[in-house]
């Protein structure tokens, strides 16, 4: 076990390696900052100081290893717009994206799989076939129309919820939040019910594949011929047994959702991650862009790892070492 | 009372009503059964002893619905009891034991937690009795050190010791009658002769009584004390069991003991399997000079032959073994040094347990794998090239595999699949390749105008023998058949078999044939190696090691095969 964990840990090594190499050289790719952060007034020599004082002027490769000697120190560089140390302002905003990702990918699965449990199981209920016509929509509409749609139905016509903003926050650990408050709570409904709805349609799908498939195996018909309930048949046998999927979807949305929830962001303001990424790349803002796209492959490598470990945790065949 | 039968099945009718029709799986079955009597249930697949089995306990899946007659348990009737009351009779009053104990076991679970499930599906218990419950019923069917046993998954277990831990679920609160639906048929003959005897025993022990559902009627013969024939959803026969084997008065009782190749002399066409006349096979393509044997030069020979598999630990771990933070991956030494030489026309039987490493010396015969060591010649020359990524270097050795289903594409035409070999090593035309694949299917007794279907349109029987074409489509001279008819059933089995022995005369092949079935070894084969842990512990010829085994492992294998009553 010991050794998987060092070979994994030596692997994402090499991979953010990787990753920040591609990073750093497709930042490069795409435009001076330069243009961006000073006005086209100022002098000529201004400029080039400029240029030297953010070390631009030197060659790539010089540049990638300078950042990489800096990264070792935990230092991201400071953010062209921001002026404030890169680092800090992602951690800022990490805990919104966070908490929101985490409402929305657990909110799926609580709802998501046990619907998909009940539709495997009984595929030919009325039941079922309303739960899997409402996965098609999840599945094939897109996420900013619910959005629009969420907000123009609870903000605008019945006014039960706010349309945007992160409400009032509370400290927990030193951070803000927003889901130890009520008025937080109304605030992150909305925005995570949006962020859910996909990923409410996979986890349903996929739970209901599985249980379809595991109901015809003959574990479950020796559990029957031995007397278990069907409630103990789905709860002990049905759920362990497909949980290996679900799991591995579960760690993808994470840190997909983590990354990426842009579109929610924006719609609803909520001053995330996702919000910050927009903006540095309209402005250009190199260490952010470097440092948040790390931060992604850090993540990813990060939960993958995690699943990992949870499968071994779920399906004792994957242990090594036979007893 | 006392006198009422434990079980009365009446007119018993279990209807699968599909989309395709109506599938008639068990139609008008009876029967009775004393408390502790054992009873076998014999049929082919499709003659619905399964279901019957099934439909007893109350698990039939939809679209299969019991239709009509009468299932009375100690005078109960069971037929229309509603789901919770045939809960609580599942487990406590009849129990069931399924084939594969793979299958069946929760792989997830520990055997304890599995057991404790089926404790607390009828009593209540509590955690620490549970546990001692499990361990009782562990050390019940045999399994050493319960104690620590109880805490495996199923996946540490031997295929014998999973079907011993159903046993024991099966037999936690004594029922009056266990239903066991082919619950060797997956085992090792050694494995299977300790579950028969110790099931004996048990059933003896706890005076429950027993339906032993199997298509083999040697076992069925060494437990049960009445049998029942069926075919097509009916009982044809039905009797003691000594009757019923030695005095078969129904005509298909009679074909099915004809068909097993231990009733027939070796080599002889089985009688059950003939009938299906074929045509002869397309000619030779190359000259039956280029054929023949080198003189001096052995014709087949596999020297010192070796094959380890192991994991190839990567870059990563390679660097970390190198530094001593990491072991070398498990290896499994699967073939152990072993020479074989079989002579031209011969056929030689390769016979031993799962895992013995009967398949990967077949494999490496054929070309498929390549030894770690040893050298494998046809006619004095490599099968395989050497070199960093050996490749097969003829095409004079083919492969006839156990399962067809797996071994044909099933999204190519069979008629594809057969031309597809000969077209690549220009063994005949594109153009000719239609007309030769139909030669070769009348051949091994098909439609020629099968050619165009795929193979799920076709019965495991038909799916063996397109394979069979596929592989001497390819003009081999030494055909590997890897337990070619292991799946099969025995009439299936019998057509199979002389096949093979028709089709080894006809065109002069010599066989390697792989199986763990002794008899089918017995009739097919000239000679016969015993593999035990990747070695060969015994060889010679087959009339020889039948009748005077000298190595122990041979003898107990011999000793294991159960024996049907003879007249």
């Amino acid at each position: 076990m010991l050794t998987h964990i060092i070979e994994r840990i030596l692997q994402a090594l090499f991979v953010m390696l990787v990753m920040s190499a591609l990073v750093f050289v497709g930042v490069y790719a795409i435009g001076n900052p330069i243009d961006v952060l000073i006005g086209p007034d100022v002098t000529q020599e201004i400029r080039q100081q400029t240029i030297a004082y953010y070390g631009l002027d030197r060659p790539l490769w010089e540049q990638y290893f300078t950042f990489l000697g800096r990264v070792l120190h935990g230092d991201f560089g400071r953010s062209f717009v921001f002026g404030m140390p890169v680092l800090e302002l992602i951690l800022s905003r990490l805990p919104a994206t966070l908490e929101l990702t985490l409402t929305a990918v657990i909110g799926a699965a609580a709802i998501g799989v046990p619907a998909g449990i009940y539709a495997g199981y009984k595929p030919d209920s009325f039941l079922s076939k309303l739960i899997m016509a409402i996965s098609i929509l999840g599945f094939s509409v897109p996420t900013f129309w619910i959005g629009l749609v969420l907000i123009i139905a609870f903000a605008v016509e019945l006014q039960w919820l706010p349309a945007g903003g992160r409400g009032d926050t509370a400290s927990l650990f030193g951070v803000q939040w927003s889901f130890l408050t009520l008025n937080g709570w109304t605030h992150l409904l909305l925005p995570a019910l949006n962020l859910a709805f996909f990923k409410l349609a996979l986890m349903t799908r996929l739970a209901r594949a599985g249980t379809r498939e595991v109901m015809l195996t003959d574990t479950v018909k020796f559990a029957r011929a031995a007397g278990l309930s069907e409630w103990t048949v789905l709860r002990r046998h049905v759920l362990r047994l497909i949980a290996i999927p679900i799991v591995t979807v579960f760690g993808l949305e994470f840190a997909s959702t983590l990354a990426f929830a842009v579109v929610t962001e924006t719609i609803f303001s909520w001053p995330g991650i996702g919000k910050l990424i927009i903006d540095s790349i309209t402005s250009l803002d190199r260490p952010v862009m470097v440092a948040y796209l790390m931060l992604v492959a850090f993540v990813f490598i990060t939960i993958n790892f995690l699943v990992d470990l949870t499968y071994v945790a779920l399906d004792p065949r994957l242990r090594k070492g036979r007893a | 009372m006392t006198d009422a039968p434990l079980l009365a099945v009446t007119d018993l009718v279990t209807y699968f009503r599909t989309r395709a029709g109506v599938v008639k799986a068990v139609d008008g079955v009876s029967f009775a059964l004393k408390r502790g009597e054992v009873m076998g249930l014999v049929g082919e697949s499709g003659s619905g002893k399964s279901i019957t089995g099934f439909s007893i306990i109350g698990l039939i899946d939809p679209p299969g619905k019991v239709e009509s007659g009468s299932i009375r348990l100690e005078g109960r009737e069971l037929v229309g009891l509603p789901v919770s009351e045939l809960r609580r009779i599942r487990g406590k009053t009849i129990s069931m034991v399924f084939q594969d104990p793979l299958m069946t076991l929760n792989p997830v679970l520990t055997i304890g937690a599995q057991i404790l499930l089926a404790l607390e599906a009828h009593e209540k218990v509590s955690g620490a009795e549970g546990r001692k419950r499990a361990i009782a019923a562990l050390a019940q069917v045999r399994i050493p050190d319960p104690e620590q046993k109880v805490d495996f998954y199923p996946h540490q277990f031997s295929g014998g010791m999973r079907q011993r831990v159903a046993i024991a679920i099966a037999l936690l609160h004594r029922p009056k009658l266990i239903i066991c639906d082919e619950p060797t048929t997956a085992l090792d003959v050694s494995i299977q002769a300790e579950i028969l005897a110790e099931m004996k025993e048990l059933v003896a022990e706890l005076g429950t009584a027993l339906i032993w559902i199997s298509h083999d009627l040697a076992t069925v013969a060494s437990i049960a004390d009445h049998v029942c024939v069926m075919r097509y959803g009916k009982i044809v026969e039905a009797g003691p069991v000594l009757d019923v084997l030695t005095k078969p008065k129904h005509p298909y009782t009679q074909g099915l003991l004809d068909s097993l190749p231990s009733r027939a002399k070796p080599g002889q066409l089985l009688a059950r399997g003939a009938g299906v006349t074929d045509a002869a096979p397309p000619p030779r393509l190359h000259a039956e000079a280029r054929r023949e044997p080198k003189p001096g030069v052995p014709y087949f020979t596999m020297e010192l032959v070796s094959k380890r598999f192991q994991e190839d630990p990567g870059p990563i771990r390679l660097l970390m073994q190198k530094l001593g933070l990491a072991q070398p991956p498990h290896g499994v030494q699967a073939v152990d040094s072993v020479s074989l030489t079989v002579t031209r026309g011969e056929a030689l039987g390769l016979v031993g347990e799962s895992g013995s490493g009967k398949s990967t010396l077949g494999r490496m015969a054929a070309g498929i794998y390549a030894p770690n060591a040893g050298t494998v010649l046809l006619d004095g020359e490599a099968v395989m090239s050497s070199g960093e990524r050996p490749h097969k270097t003829t095409t004079r050795v083919q492969t006839i595999f156990q399962d067809p289903f797996a071994s044909l594409n099933p999204r190519m035409r069979i008629g594809e699949s057969i031309a597809e070999g000969p077209i690549t090593h220009g063994i005949v035309s594109t153009a000719e390749s239609a007309e030769y694949v139909r030669a070769w299917l009348a051949a091994v007794g098909l439609d020629p105008a099968f050619a165009d279907r795929y193979p799920h349109q076709f019965s495991g029987g038909q799916r063996q023998r397109v394979a069979i074409a596929r592989a001497l489509a390819m003009q081999p001279d030494v055909v590997v058949c890897d337990e070619p008819v292991a799946s099969l059933d025995v009439s299936i089995q019998a057509q199979i078999i002389n096949l093979l022995i028709r089709l080894r005369s006809e065109l002069n092949l010599t066989l390697i044939f792989i199986s763990h079935d002794l008899s089918v070894v017995r009739h097919l084969c000239d000679r016969v190696a015993i593999m035990y842990r990747g070695k060969i512990v015994e060889e010679g010829l087959a009339g020889g090691i039948y009748d005077h085994p000298q190595h122990d492992y041979t003898k107990r294998l011999l000793a294991a095969v159960p024996v049907l009553p003879v007249a």
